[in-house]
């Protein structure tokens, strides 16, 4: 029982750092319909940053973050707006094979600017944990935790009340209305593929204190992230994270029940459930 | 009186497809002027051009000044706003939202407040409905949100496309009425519309469209008596 409870509890912790990440991610289908292949890349940048940050100018993880988003932002702003936004309103394919060879070209630069070697963000607090009852509580995913669902209410309000969110969320349902109101659609699609970017670049920053970064981490990242969006929908931030936690669970109970090396197969296993379970989320948008 | 809006020898159409032909068109400040014309004729690619999301060739000049190299959004800037075909809400947003988006451009936090204050006075029902999506409304509510939206970035020309389109005739009558209260407010209107008799009750001028040219214009009462007119768009022999 003690230990069924401690699975749910690092899957939970674990969950909401993949509910940021599916997040980034739906936010960025939702409004461009754009499938991005290389989310999970710019996850493993972010993480990347946040690792040089702290490792090369002692600058606290947590700290690291704003500066770390800030700069995904702009990356992922230019990338709209002077890479994607070229095959934008041509077929799906198209910019599903940008984004795929986008991921190929930023795991291979990684490689060669960060090595292959596995890196953990290993602040004086990362092994740090209480008790709660019968379960401990690591103190790092749970902060971590913590930020994920700071973000999700924070992109929840910025795009429900603020004058630009209005606009993303416009030009996401009618396109034609938005533009006809003098809605610019290159920077609105520009600024939300920078904000995907950005929580992007948060979730690597947190990914790389609770678990490892390679270069190569953005496959099974992409995988997690994209079934995380569709379980939580595409339109409420909160539920974004909610998908999240029950990915976490699952791969928590995995890793105990049947065997550790089968977590990754799980996120792959719930994505087919899913394709299966709930098309209509995917082919409404597509 | 000088054009507010003046078109003359325009010609657009999509890619390899022309669908205007020397099209010649003006609104005066002030007006109420009607393009009737029927289905696929090309009413809405010529309010395409005006607001540039289709280009086009020939002279289009609002208050003097050259359309041509503007973009969509600056052309909305000078004061020219579409109620598009179909209403074109944001359905899944609430009607505030939807106002709020009309306003999109406008800086002026007391300009915006006392815009509301007018469509709300203008359609009270929006006002009860400001929380509701606006895809959940009748027919006739979104269409009064839309041109609600539109009232909201307050226009100098407001470009009505077929405003009619799906309603009652009561709902219609009531949004005529709409149309000459908005025009006593000083706003000048293009309206475009296959239902003849529902333009000609509100116009001063009208403009009969076919096939991408312009094939009759005048005064409301001197097309109202126009035979051809008669026959081809009021049912009468
Ligand atoms: N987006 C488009 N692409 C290609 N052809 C179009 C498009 N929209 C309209 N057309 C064509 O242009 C012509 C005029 O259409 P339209 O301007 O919508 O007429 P109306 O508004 O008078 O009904 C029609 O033949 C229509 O098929
Ligand atoms: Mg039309």
């Amino acid at each position: 029982m003690a230990l069924l409870a401690q699975i749910v509890v690092n899957g939970v912790l674990l969950g909401g750092l993949y509910g940021l990440m599916g997040l980034g991610m739906g936010l960025v289908w939702g409004v461009l319909n754009i499938v991005n292949l290389a989310h999970g890349a710019l996850i493993m940048l972010g993480g990347y940053a946040v690792y040089y940050l702290y490792t090369g100018a002692g600058v606290d993880p947590f700290a690291a973050l704003p500066l770390a988003m800030l700069a995904m932002f702009a990356l992922g702003y230019a990338l709209q707006r002077w890479l994607l936004g070229l095959v934008i309103r041509s077929a799906q394919l198209n910019t599903l094979l940008v984004t795929f060879g986008l991921d190929v070209l930023l795991s291979y630069l990684a490689q060669l600017a960060f090595s292959a070697d596995l890196r953990t963000i290993n602040p004086p607090y990362a092994g740090s944990n209480f008790a709660l009852g019968p379960v401990t509580v690591p103190l790092a995913p749970l902060a971590a935790f913590g930020v994920a669902l700071l973000l999700a209410a924070g992109l929840q309000a910025f795009l429900v009340r603020s004058r630009t969110g209005r606009a993303i969320r416009a030009t996401a349902q009618n396109l034609t209305a938005a533009r006809l109101h003098g809605v610019n659609p290159k920077r609105v699609y520009a600024l939300t593929f920078g904000l995907g970017a950005a929580l992007a670049g948060a979730a690597g920053g947190l990914y790389g204190v609770v678990s490892q970064l390679t270069p190569y981490v953005g496959v099974t990242l992409t995988a997690r992230s994209f079934v995380v969006a569709i379980l939580g929908g595409l339109d409420n931030p909160l539920g974004v994270i909610a998908g999240g936690v029950v990915l976490g669970v699952a791969e928590a109970a995995t890793a105990l029940y049947l065997d550790p090396t089968y977590v990754n197969v799980i996120s792959f296993g719930m994505l087919v459930v899913v394709l299966v379970l709930r098309p209509s989320r995917i082919f409404e948008r597509a | 009186m000088s054009a507010l809006l003046e078109i003359a020898g325009l010609g657009a159409g999509y890619g390899e497809a022309p669908v205007l032909f020397d099209v010649g068109l003006e609104v005066r400040a002030g007006e109420i002027v009607t393009l009737v014309g029927s289905n696929g004729a090309g009413k809405t690619t010529l309010l395409r051009a005006i607001s540039r999301t289709v280009d086009s060739t020939g002279t289009l000049r609002f208050d003097g000044r050259p359309l041509g190299g503007l973009t969509p959004e600056q052309v909305f800037d000078l004061g020219l706003v579409q109620v598009p075909e179909g209403r074109q809400l944001f359905d899944r947003m609430s009607v505030e939202d939807n106002l709020r988006m009309g306003a999109y451009r406008r800086r002026d936090a007391a300009g915006v407040r006392e815009a509301f204050d007018r469509v709300y006075r203008l359609f009270p029902v929006l006002r009860e409905r400001r929380a509701q999506l606006a895809g959940s409304m009748s027919g006739g509510e979104q269409q009064m949100c839309a041109i609600a939206r539109a009232l909201m970035a307050a226009p100098r020309l407001l470009l009505v496309d077929e405003m009619s389109l799906g309603l009652a005739p009561v709902v219609v009558d009531q949004l005529l009425e709409v149309l000459a209260e908005i025009r006593r407010q000083g706003i000048t209107v293009l309206l475009v519309e296959q239902d003849v008799f529902a333009a000609f009750s509100v116009a001063d001028r009208g403009y009969v469209m076919e096939t991408g040219r312009i094939v009759r214009e005048g005064a409301v009462a001197d097309l109202r008596s126009d035979p051809e007119v008669r026959k081809a768009y009021l049912g009468v022999h």
